[in-house]
C-alpha cells in the first residue's frame, strides 16, 4: 500500500501520457456515455404542461446536466479490461509485477478524467445556452459534500466493475451479467428517472443500494435533496464491503487463472 | 534455488459440440475434459545454471514456466524458487525473478519504451541512481538507444523483444525464465539476443531456465537440457551427452556432388554428399574421399541438434524409459 501510493504519481503521469496517444478513442468512448442529455429532452417534454412531483423543466434541465457530469466524472473502464486481460492472458506479464495491476487500472482511470471535462465542457457549454437556469452557486456544505460523495461514487462504480471484472476468471460471460447489472443500475441509480420521481417506497430503498452510491448520491447532494452525512455514511459503507469484496475475489480469482494461452 | 517435486498441473478444459446445437447444448449442461499439462515432475537447478527446457509444441514447458514465476497455482506437488513459494506472489520473491514472453508483452503499445521502463522504475521501487545504471548498460548491451522515443507500435518484431528483456531486467533479478525470447526473431537477431542472455548470465551469475523451438539457442546458451514430453520428464543432463548417446556418429560432408563417393556409403543430399560413420571410422573414410575429391570440399561435422532430439522422441514413442530413468 505504501509501495503503491509512492508510485502512484509516475503511474498517473504514463497513464496521462497514455490517454494522449489514445485521444480519438477516448472521445468516442466519452461520448457513450451522453444518456442523460436524452433523458433531458424526454423529461423536458414530459414536463412541458407543467411541473412533475415538484420537478419542473429547469429542475430537470439542472438534475440531467449534473448527472451528465458525475457520470463522466466517475466513468470507469476497468470491467472491458480486465476481462479482455484475464480471458486473453495479457494479465501475466503485469502480474509479475511486485504491485497489484489494479493500481495501474486505476491510474488510468484517473487520467482520464481531464480529457472528461475536456469533452463535457462544451456539452454543457451548450445545454446552459438553453437552459440559463441549469447555473447556479451551490452552498458551500453542498460543495463539500459534494466532493466527498463524488470521489466515494467513483470508487462505488470502479469496485463494482472491478468485481464483474474479476468474474472472468471463472466466466467466459461476465460482461452479459454486467449488462444486467447496467439495466437494474440505470433505473435505480437516478440515471433516467430522478429517484424522488419513483414510487416512494421504492426510491426510500434505493437510497440504500449501490447503485445510487455510484451516482445519484453525489447528484442529490450537490442539488440539496439529500441529506449530505447519512448519504456519504451509506457511500462509505458500500466502497469498504466492494472493497473487501475485490480483495477476497481478486485472490480467489488468482488461483484460477491460467485459461490455455494465459 | 529452484527445487521441483512431483509437480502436476491439470486443467480443466469445457467440452463444446460443434455447431449452434452444440452451443445451446453447453449452455445448460457443460461436459469438462481433465487435461494433465504437467505431470509428476521433479528437478534441481542451482544458483547461476543455465538449463534449456525442451520439448515438442504442449509438452507442458509454458505452464511450467509459468508456476516457477507464481502465475500459475500447482494442481500437486511442490515448488520452491529462492526459497519462496512462487505461487504465494510475494513481493520479495516477485523483485528477483522475470518472466520473459515471447508471445506477450509488457511494453505499453502506444507510448514509447522509456515509459515502460520509468512504469517498472515505480512499480519495483528501483531508487533513481540504480536503476539509471541498470538501464545504461542494458542499453549498450542490447544497442536500443535509437528505440527509446519510439511508440512501441513502430517497432519491428525484433527491437521490441529487445526492449521487452530490458524493461523484463531493469530490477536486476537473480532468476531468469524465458519462454521462446528468439521466436520470430531474424537469424541476426537471435544471435544478438543469444549473446545478451550469456552475458546476463555472466556477469550477474543470473540463473537462466529457457525454452526454445530454436536448437541454436539451446546449443549456444544452455550446457544442461531437460527434456519434458507429454507433460513428464524424460531427460535431465548435459546437453552434449545427450548427443553422444542419440546420434554418436559424425557425418562426413562432401560440398559436391560426386558419383564415385557412393560406394563408399556417401548419399547425395540437396547438393552434398553425406555419409553418417562411427567417429573411430571417420579417419579412414576422410582418406578414401580425398582420392577422389580436393580437401577444400571436405568436412566432418556433428548431428544437427534438431536430428537428435527427433531421434530421441520417436525412441521415446517407441519405449517410454523405465522409472527413474530421468
Amino acid at each position: 500500500m505504501i509501495a503503491a501510493a509512492r508510485a502512484f504519481p509516475t503511474l498517473l503521469r504514463i497513464a496521462v501520457a497514455e490517454m494522449v496517444a489514445y485521444r480519438a478513442e477516448m472521445v468516442i468512448w466519452i461520448l457513450t456515455a451522453t444518456l442523460p442529455l436524452v433523458m433531458l429532452a424526454l423529461w423536458n417534454a414530459a414536463s412541458a404542461g407543467g411541473p412533475l412531483d415538484g420537478f419542473g423543466q429547469a429542475d430537470f434541465a439542472r438534475y440531467f446536466a449534473v448527472t451528465l457530469l458525475v457520470r463522466q466524472l466517475t466513468g470507469v473502464w476497468v470491467l472491458w479490461e480486465l476481462n479482455q486481460q484475464i480471458r486473453t492472458g495479457a494479465l501475466s506479464p503485469q502480474l509479475l509485477r511486485p504491485m497489484n495491476p489494479l493500481w495501474w487500472q486505476f491510474a488510468e482511470t484517473i487520467a482520464a478524467i481531464p480529457w472528461r471535462l475536456l469533452v463535457l465542457g462544451p456539452v454543457l457549454a451548450g445545454v446552459a445556452l438553453w437552459r440559463p437556469e441549469i447555473v447556479f452557486v451551490p452552498t458551500l456544505a453542498a460543495a463539500a459534500g459534494f466532493a466527498v460523495s463524488l470521489v466515494l461514487a467513483l470508487l462505488v462504480a470502479w469496485f463494482v466493475q472491478c468485481l464483474f471484472g474479476i468474474l472472468a476468471f471463472w466466466f467466459d460471460q461476465s460482461l452479459g451479467l454486467f449488462q444486467v447489472w447496467f439495466f437494474v443500475w440505470a433505473l435505480l441509480s437516478g440515471y433516467v428517472v430522478p429517484l424522488p420521481l419513483l414510487p416512494t417506497s421504492v426510491a426510500a430503498v434505493a437510497t440504500y443500494l449501490p447503485f445510487h452510491a455510484s451516482l445519484g448520491a453525489p447528484v442529490e447532494v450537490l442539488l440539496g435533496f439529500a441529506p449530505v452525512g447519512p448519504t456519504l455514511a451509506i457511500q462509505a459503507a458500500w466502497v469498504a464491503v466492494l472493497g473487501a469484496a475485490t480483495y477476497l475475489t481478486w485472490n480467489a480469482g488468482l488461483r484460477r487463472y491460467g485459461a490455455v494461452g494465459a | 534455488m529452484i527445487e521441483v517435486r512431483n509437480l502436476t498441473k491439470t486443467y480443466r478444459v469445457p467440452l463444446k459440440a460443434p455447431g449452434f446445437v452444440g452451443s445451446v447444448r453447453s449452455l445448460f449442461s457443460r461436459a469438462y475434459k481433465d487435461v494433465e499439462a504437467v505431470k509428476d515432475l521433479s528437478f534441481t537447478i542451482q544458483q547461476g545454471e543455465r538449463v534449456g527446457f525442451l520439448g515438442p509444441n504442449g509438452a507442458g514447458k509454458t505452464t511450467t514456466l509459468k508456476m516457477l514465476a507464481g502465475l500459475l497455482h500447482p494442481t500437486s506437488g511442490a515448488v520452491t524458487v529462492l526459497g519462496a513459494r512462487p505461487q504465494d506472489r510475494d513481493s520479495a520473491f516477485l523483485r528477483q525473478i522475470t518472466l520473459v514472453m515471447g508471445q506477450k508483452q509488457q511494453l505499453l503499445w502506444d507510448l514509447p519504451p522509456r515509459e515502460t521502463f520509468e512504469l517498472n522504475r515505480a512499480m519495483y521501487g528501483i531508487p533513481r541512481a540504480e536503476f539509471t545504471n541498470t538501464l545504461d548498460e542494458l542499453i549498450s548491451l542490447l544497442r536500443i538507444e535509437p528505440l527509446l522515443d519510439k511508440p512501441v507500435r513502430n517497432l519491428s518484431l525484433g527491437e521490441r523483444m529487445k526492449c521487452e528483456l530490458a524493461a523484463a531486467l531493469l530490477h536486476r533479478p537473480r532468476v531468469l525464465f524465458l519462454d521462446e525470447p528468439t521466436i520470430g526473431l531474424d537469424v541476426e537477431m537471435q544471435v544478438q539476443v543469444r549473446q545478451f542472455i550469456a552475458g546476463i548470465n555472466q556477469r550477474f551469475g543470473a540463473t537462466v531456465l529457457l525454452t526454445s523451438h530454436y536448437m541454436q539457442d539451446i546449443a549456444a546458451l544452455t550446457p544442461r537440457l531437460l527434456v519434458i514430453d507429454e507433460g513428464r520428464l524424460r531427460y535431465d543432463g548435459a546437453l552434449t551427452e545427450l548427443a553422444r548417446e542419440m546420434a554418436p556418429e559424425r557425418r562426413v560432408v562432401v560440398r559436391s556432388v560426386e558419383p564415385a563417393l557412393v560406394p563408399l556409403g556417401f548419399v547425395e543430399d540437396g547438393g552434398k554428399m553425406i555419409a553418417s560413420v562411427a567417429p573411430e571410422a571417420v579417419n579412414a573414410i576422410l582418406a578414401r574421399a580425398l582420392a577422389a575429391v580436393p580437401l577444400a570440399e571436405l568436412g566432418v561435422e556433428e548431428t544437427p541438434l534438431e536430428e537428435v532430439m527427433g531421434r530421441y522422441f520417436r525412441k521415446e514413442a517407441a519405449a517410454p524409459p523405465p522409472e527413474g530413468a530421468a
